[in-house]
């Protein structure tokens, strides 16, 4: 494998589960997928709830068989053994062992991740710090609060220092401090080089890190590509504050309104950037007041909420049902 | 091999850190050490009786514990969700199921060493020697617990927690009537014959790995037979592994 070729590769990946007594109901969990993720990029999923994300990555990690399509990574198939040393995983609401203690399942984690004896006390030390779990490594993971697991968690994906890290939605029902702290480890792993494939549907922490996503709907890819390039692609918007006039009056005047909001005797709008000098014109032609023009940033959020409206109903259900 | 060691180590330390397993060892320990009393009731039959009560109480209590551990393992592990951080590591499917397989049956074997030295120690206080006869019926015991562990691990692996220990225990309760399965088969004809042969040799023969009854009356078996008897205990749970490992290696963990 060259060092051009992508780390991760999905080409027409779908999944179907079969449900009910006699299996004749099939839920597409993922339909199509086509996808990769380049060496050294932090690459975001992106999508609500039963999206097809976890699928997504339970195929690449080996835990779920795809229908059709193929799944490599580092040119391999998931099934893959030898591949897998390369990797670390952190999947959704992770259960370690809770009879063990941190310490002790990191260990494992080390042995079983076939990381030389002799090294093992010194990386597990190490990882310990690394996600700032020094004072409660001796203690059963049967203790530990939800952020404390998800720490010890990450702690196992690491400890054997892998090329590329998989990580299913790492911050969800983590507090402020705890996402912050699974951001700041992704951050310093994008420093040492390592490639990292980040499932989420909370938006803001995709767009703290990542520099390329892919949305997820219904089990079908609806956006792919750099943050940056999909920021671009949206029409940009302005809001304008306008005083002095109605609601029903400034719908009417004739420009691209998107929405009006009142707001304290004030008009909060929003116009489509290329229509403002139009729409300040017909307001001021009405006798009405400019207050306040302020250029909308689009983020992630914009883009995502724009691509789940576009997919209609698929977009706020699980996989597609059929009998 | 050092990840097959870690994972059966680890299981070795889940059963020795679960309360049921610890509660259960205590338990048939003071049992057996106050089987002595059942010598009050008896005139004549020391020995008789303390063989019969020891060697059950080990058989009762490791088979119980057998089935407790191994059935719901591999469910409970998908359940949990607790496979995911393990299966994902460069081990394989398979290899993992029988590493936990050698976790669980350790934790029996070191039950079963500590039961035999509580026995032998009773048994020498009324100057009874364990003869090569309850020997025998120990190291039966041990392959009926590979087999039962083995079945557990079976069913473990397809079926649902509760499902997987309620089969395991009704195919624990054939495996000692298959015997009396065939001899109705032989006895019926046409398909009714076939269908009897068929469950039969399906089915663990649990009763040909019981030497208990030869122990109590100090009847030393034959070696031939004692080890045909073991290598079919051995052959036949290598046999439900190897299905184990195949159903095992193609399930997806939703």
């Amino acid at each position: 494998m060259t060092s051009t070729e992508p780390l991760i590769r999905l080409e027409s990946v779908s999944k179907e589960y079969r449900l009910g007594f006699w299996l004749h109901r099939r839920v597409h969990a993922l339909r199509d997928l086509t996808m990769d993720v380049r060496r050294g990029e932090v690459f975001g999923l992106l999508g609500p709830n039963g999206a097809g994300k976890s699928t997504t990555i339970k195929i690449l990690m080996n835990l779920v068989r795809a229908t059709r399509g193929t799944a490599t990574l580092f040119g391999q198939a998931p099934s893959n053994r030898e591949m897998r040393r390369r990797l670390g995983f952190v999947p959704e609401n992770p259960a370690p062992y809770e009879y063990l203690t941190g310490r002790e399942f990191l260990s494992l984690a080390a042995s079983l991740a076939e990381v030389p004896r002799r090294e093992i006390r010194s990386r597990v030390d190490e990882v310990l710090a690394a996600v700032n779990m020094e004072r409660a490594g001796n203690l059963r993971i049967r203790r530990y609060s939800k952020g404390m697991i998800q720490r010890i968690a990450i702690g196992q994906a690491l400890v054997h220092r892998p090329e590329l890290l998989v990580l299913d939605e790492p911050t969800s029902g983590l507090d402020p401090l705890g996402r912050k702290l699974v951001r700041d480890l992704i951050l310093s792993e994008r420093r040492r080089g390592t490639t990292i494939l980040f499932s989420s549907h909370i938006i803001s922490d995709v767009e703290a890190v990542c520099e390329r996503v892919a949305v997820l709907v219904g089990g079908k890819l609806v956006r792919s590509g750099g943050v940056a390039e999909l920021l671009t692609n949206q029409v940009p918007v302005a809001e304008v504050v306008v005083e002095g006039l109605t609601a029903e009056v400034v719908r009417s005047l004739g420009t691209a309104v998107q929405q009006v909001e009142a707001l304290d005797g004030r008009l909060r709008v929003r116009v489509a950037d290329d229509q403002v000098d139009q729409f300040i014109g017909a307001v001021m032609a009405r006798g009405g007041r400019i207050r306040q023009l302020q250029p909308e940033r689009f983020s992630l959020e914009d883009m995502f909420l724009s691509a789940l409206q576009e997919a209609g109903p698929r977009g706020t259900v699980g996989g597609e049902i059929s009998e | 091999m050092n990840a097959f060691l870690a994972t059966a180590w680890n299981g070795f330390r889940e059963a020795r850190r679960n309360r049921v397993t610890v509660v259960v060892g205590v338990f048939a320990l003071i049992t057996l050490a106050l089987a002595t009393l059942v010598t009050q009731v008896t005139v004549v039959t020391f020995r008789r009786v303390m063989v019969d009560t020891g060697l059950g109480l080990m058989s009762l209590i490791l088979v119980f514990l057998s089935i407790f551990l191994s059935s719901g393992l591999l469910a409970r592990e998908i359940e949990r969700r607790t496979i995911f951080l393990v299966v994902t590591k460069p081990i394989s499917r398979s290899m993992f199921l029988w590493a936990r397989y050698a976790g669980n049956l350790l934790t029996l074997l070191v039950l079963q060493v500590v039961m035999t030295a509580i026995f032998a120690a009773e048994m020498a206080l009324y100057r009874f020697p364990l003869g090569p006869a309850v020997w025998a019926s120990l190291g039966m015991l041990a392959v009926e617990l590979f087999v039962v562990t083995a079945i557990g691990f079976l069913c473990s692996s397809f079926l649902g927690q509760t499902v997987s220990a309620v089969v395991t225990v009704g195919l624990y309760f054939a495996g000692h009537l298959s015997g009396d399965l065939y001899r109705f088969a032989t006895k019926a004809g046409g398909f009714m014959s076939t269908l009897g042969h068929a469950v039969y040799f399906a089915l663990p023969n649990l009763d040909r790995l019981n030497y208990r009854p030869l122990a109590t009356y100090d009847v030393v078996p034959g070696w031939d037979i004692a080890l045909k008897s073991a290598g079919y205990g051995l052959a036949y749970g290598i046999g439900l592994l190897v299905v184990a490992s195949v159903i095992f290696e193609r399930r997806d963990f939703k």
